[in-house]
């Protein structure tokens, strides 16, 4: 099918993956294209598909042209002369730089009028700045510690300024990578803390206060340590006192506890009243929306080509949705509110609020709470046990922390636990103060909706954006207020299509403006006004700041290095097959045996599986003048002879695939049918050559389920399975060169009948990975009876609503009992 | 095949060679004696080892083989031990990769002494266990499971697990519950919720 829109021609925009099997199989001979555009050219490194498209193209046609644009220019600033082996990897010659100060650049986007944009700094509240502070302090610990088990490393920019930056859990991530398999299992905890650190610091601008508090409860469920563990399990951070002030700041910013001096004062009884803080943006988003009311009132607009549309950019789905709701519901006002509460004021120009919101907010968390905290009982109870168990013994530790003076950080250390004791557990962990129920029961009481809340219909919350298109029409576009999230390469759209005169960055994002400003200067009779909201003071603007800054460093580096940069291509893109390396392999063949005369001919040849496109290794292979040949294997990987089956298999697949039983299955095919099955484990290019430490298993034979004694095991069932070690894709290139020499070449039409029944096609042996991992991640299915699940049963949700006598009638009873017992077990009772 | 057994099955036979070979200081948990072998460890009735460190490898290229050629066709289940002691491992890797093959030698790296002699050890005593914890799904708890079972897509952490879950009160509410609905607990942005109910709902397979 594919085949035949080819031959009509015309434009065409193809994933890489089915590209390159297109080209490899000649469905689209590269010499029939007129020429390949590449978007996100950032994104070609050498051993990408993409790399290996170009590759392949570049061989077969010369004449075809071939562009590639980004519009970032950070990835072009990182490692040894990046912009030339871009530009190499690409097989370009020129590059071109339009950075937004050139001065073509400048005077076509400021030539005519200038978009009007008006920065708004809104300061935090009190309690917004604790957290996020005591967030940092976190994030500060947690880098120090990190730095304190690694010293190897280098890591002198691991401070609290690059905490600020978007991604700084992935950079720290990135730099670990060489050595991941050798850190410690505590180095890991840490980087998974900071992903956690580096939530919070985003929600507690985003979320809401009710929301952040829950998250912030899942988060310390989530950390609860595993049963049976009585070494220090837990996060590092959540021994700090910044910890405590989060969690408590969190809480106090949705309702106060007992006893409270402001309870007191009011004269209201003891107990639990809601607080519910509003976000300040929300307030000042009101006011725009009514200052721009009055603005197109009191100046009627002057006609123009754009509608009166203000559209209201923020960064997710969900603060989208947060402020649809704020919207809709500002000028609802509960009743029973207490007085001074700027109730006097009531009257059509009431002081918009979200009392509303907060209010059904809250009551949703109470419920919420409620459940959740049967949730914790049933899924941790084992924890919880276990942790009681231990909390004797770890006192014991942490009381001679305290006392013994060998080291006076670690005293003052221990000191500190003991001075916020009251709302920590037996192991010094944060616990959340439980509320005695018949206080929360009063909250709910007080927070229940009154009548005018009770008017107000509950659908708000789910107002579907796809609706948007039914119901469009419907509107005088004048007059709507349009929520959108920032959408990278869509944004453009939404501006062509609303032609919006009033924008509102609800938060600040680098790229944005640049598009408003396209769209600005390309629709000249338009007039935009764009109003940027931003806390001051926060993360948030300190992240904007330094991504404009990055992007302009970038700039500054890449004109350099244009400036410097020597480029020498071969354009034919070939890793050159000389013609004398062609007469040496000749030759090579020619000693080792008379019989294998035939072989001369062929360029060797390997079958790969078209699943295994995912990895780089076929574009090293084909780099290194091996065809390789696209099919639908059903036994092994890569077939390198008729006689040696590959399955390869990346450290990270080795472990799962241990685990679900899948790789001994797979073994067990292949031995089948080839002479010499062969087990291919690679390692990352940039990570070490290693596998796990043995530290914390020294000496104990009893338990079998590290890797290196299922790697034994494994060894001991198949003797005639073969491990090849590789260190990465490139010298698994060379060892596959190695291996193929002197033998025979691998016929694709057999290998892929090979392992089917009759009568079978290949193409129905096709599987969505991720979904199949999950199958086999539900307790009572193994390999074989995942094998025979997904021939009956199409998905997980139809596998989770069936009985338990189907799934039953497919694996088995055991099996389909416990299958439908994960699936159904409530995690509320029990 | 056959193989004498002068000592009882409970001990790995080192050959005198070995002698001075730091990985025998590792070899704790099993017992082990000198015997006059053709391989440098028995560690069974049908295995054995030979070990090589490269660095001993790169001086004397042809020893291992002579070692090999020594053994013959003797074992079923023949190890070639090799430690990773130096920096460009490459070349004799690739090596070694295509001798194992051409002379039935199943290659086993190791970093380490203590690596070598867990190695040692461990063919030494699940000689006879069966492959049962390699063959089966591992059993674990219903909440260890559940979170393995939520976080198999991508970005899926163990924190929205735990909150997808006690959202919606069982896996399979979960698993049946609306994009929008999911939207709303926190930490469950857009792409989550995308790739959680794309995966759920995908077929297992793909048809043409």
């Amino acid at each position: 099918m594919r085949e035949k829109m080819y031959a009509r021609g015309g434009i065409f925009s193809v994933t890489s993956r089915i590209l390159v099997i297109d080209l490899l199989t000649s469905l689209l001979n590269p010499e029939t294209l007129t020429g390949v555009m590449v978007l996100h050219a950032e994104r070609v490194v050498a051993t990408s598909l993409e790399a290996f498209i170009l590759r392949i193209y570049r061989q077969r046609n010369k004449v075809g042209f071939l562009k590639a644009f980004s519009d970032n220019p950070e990835p072009f600033t990182t490692g040894f002369s990046p912009l030339a082996t871009m530009i190499r990897n690409l097989f370009l010659r020129k590059p071109s730089l339009w950075p937004r100060f050139h001065l073509t650049v400048a005077q076509s986007l400021e030539g005519q009028e200038k978009a009007e944009v008006i920065e708004l700094e809104i300061p935090m509240t009190d309690a917004m700045r604790d957290i996020q502070n005591a967030v940092l302090e976190c994030v500060e610990v947690s880098m120090r510690e990190l730095r304190k088990a690694n010293t190897g490393l280098e890591m002198d920019d691991w401070n609290v300024d690059s905490a600020l930056h978007k991604n700084f859990d992935v950079t720290v991530r990135r730099q670990l990578d060489p050595v991941w398999h050798r850190v410690s299992w505590r180095t890991k905890q840490i980087v998974n803390d900071l992903t956690v650190l580096r939530g919070i610091l985003q929600y507690v601008l985003n979320y809401d206060a009710v929301s952040l508090r829950r998250y912030l409860e899942t988060v310390l469920a989530a950390h609860a340590p595993p049963p049976g563990s009585n070494r220090q399990s837990q996060s590092p951070w959540l021994f700090l006192d910044a910890a405590h002030t989060i969690f408590e700041t969190a809480k106090r910013r949705v309702y106060t506890g007992v006893g409270n001096d402001e309870g007191v004062q009011r004269g209201l009884p003891d107990g639990l009243r809601p607080v519910l803080e509003e976000q300040p943006k929300w307030a000042h988003l009101a006011e725009i929306l009514e200052e721009i009311e009055r603005d197109t009132y009191f100046n009627p607009p002057i006609r123009d080509d754009s509608n009166g549309a203000i559209l209201v950019m923020c960064g997710d789905e969900s603060t989208c949705r947060q402020l649809k709701e704020y919207l809709q519901t500002m000028h609802v006002r509960p009743e029973n509110l207490e007085e001074g509460e700027g109730e006097q004021e009531d009257g059509p120009g009431a002081r918009p609020s979200a009392a509303y919101m907060m209010r059904r907010k809250l009551r949703n968390y109470l419920k919420w709470k409620k459940d959740f905290a049967k949730v914790s009982a049933s899924l941790f109870a084992e924890n919880q046990k276990a942790l009681k168990g231990s909390a004797d013994f770890q006192r014991g530790s942490e009381a001679y922390r305290g006392k013994a003076p060998p080291n006076k950080r670690r005293r003052v250390r221990g000191g500190s636990i003991a001075a916020s004791a009251p709302s920590r557990t037996a192991d010094g962990s944060i616990q959340i103060t439980e509320d005695q129920a018949p206080h929360v029961t009063e909250l709910l009481a007080e927070v229940q909706p009154t009548e005018t809340e009770t008017k107000q219909k509950y659908e708000i919350a789910a107002d579907p954006l796809e609706d948007m298109e039914d119901y469009y029409e419907l509107y005088e576009i004048n007059d709507l207020v349009i929520v959108h999230p920032y959408d990278g390469d869509m944004d453009e759209h939404i501006l062509e299509e609303l032609k919006p005169k009033y924008i509102i960055m609800y938060e600040p994002d680098a790229a944005f403006p640049r598009r408003v400003e396209v769209y600005r200067s390309s629709h000249s009779n338009r007039n935009v006004r764009v109003f940027l909201m931003f806390y001051a003071g926060s993360v948030e603007e300190q992240r904007y700041l330094s991504a404009v800054r990055k992007e302009k460093d970038a700039f500054a580096k890449l004109i350099k290095e244009k400036g410097t940069m020597s480029v020498t291509l071969t354009l034919d893109g070939k890793g050159a097959e000389e013609p004398q390396e062609k007469f040496l392999r000749t030759i090579n063949t020619r000693i080792a045996g008379g019989g294998r005369l035939a072989a001369t001919a062929e360029p060797p040849r390997v079958v790969v599986d078209v699943r295994e496109f995912r990895s780089s290794l076929p574009s090293l292979l084909h780099g290194r003048n091996v065809v390789v040949v696209p099919c639908m294997l059903t036994v092994g990987d890569y077939i390198l002879t008729p006689n040696i089956c590959v399955e390869r298999k990346s450290v990270k697949d080795l472990i799962s695939s241990f685990k679900d039983g899948r790789l001994y299955n797979q073994v067990e095919t292949m031995q089948l049918y080839y002479k010499n099955p062969m087990l291919l484990i690679e390692f990352d290019q940039n990570k070490s050559f290693t596998l796990e430490p043995f530290a914390d298993m020294s000496g104990s034979v009893t338990s079998h389920t590290d890797l290196q004694s299922r790697l034994v095991l494994l060894t001991l069932a198949f003797p005639r399975l073969r491990i090849i070690w590789s260190s990465n894709p490139y010298q698994t290139a060379e060892i596959f060169e190695e291996l193929k020499k002197n033998q025979d070449e691998p016929d694709p039409i057999k290998t892929v009948s090979i392992g089917l029944a009759d009568g079978e096609d290949p193409a129905d042996q096709t599987y969505n990975q991720t979904p199949l991992e999950m199958l086999r991640a539900v307790p009572g299915v193994n390999a074989k009876s995942a094998g025979a699940l997904v021939l009956e049963v199409e998905s997980i949700v139809e596998l989770s609503n069936m009985e338990e006598e189907e799934v039953s009638a497919l694996i088995g009873v055991e099996a389909g009992r416990q299958v439908n017992k994960f699936f159904n077990r409530s995690v509320f009772n029990e | 095949q056959h193989l004498p057994h002068r000592s009882g099955p409970s001990a790995v036979l080192v050959s005198p060679r070995q002698k001075g070979n730091p990985i025998l200081t590792h070899i704790r948990s099993v017992p082990w004696e000198y015997s006059d072998i053709p391989a440098d460890y028995l560690l069974g009735a049908t295995t054995c080892a030979l070990f090589l460190s490269l660095k001993y490898h790169r001086l004397h290229p042809e020893y291992i083989y002579s070692r090999i050629r020594a053994l013959k066709h003797k074992y079923l289940l023949r190890v070639l031990l090799v430690m990773v002691d130096i920096d460009n491992h490459e070349a004799p890797l690739n090596e070694l990769a295509k001798t194992s093959l051409i002379n039935d030698f199943t290659l086993m790296l190791c970093w380490s002494a203590a690596e070598a002699g867990r190695y040692l050890e461990l063919y030494k005593s699940m000689e006879h266990t069966t492959p049962a914890s390699i063959k089966n799904h591992a059993a674990t708890s219903y909440a260890e499971s559940l979170v393995e079972f939520v976080t198999t897509p991508r970005s899926v952490n163990k924190t929205d697990a735990i909150a997808l879950v006690s959202a919606f009160g069982s896996v399979r509410a979960a698993v049946n519950a609306r994009p929008e609905e999911i939207g709303l607990i926190a930490g469950w942005g857009e792409k989550k919720v995308q790739r959680w109910t794309s995966t759920v709902r995908e077929k297992f397979r793909v048809r043409k």
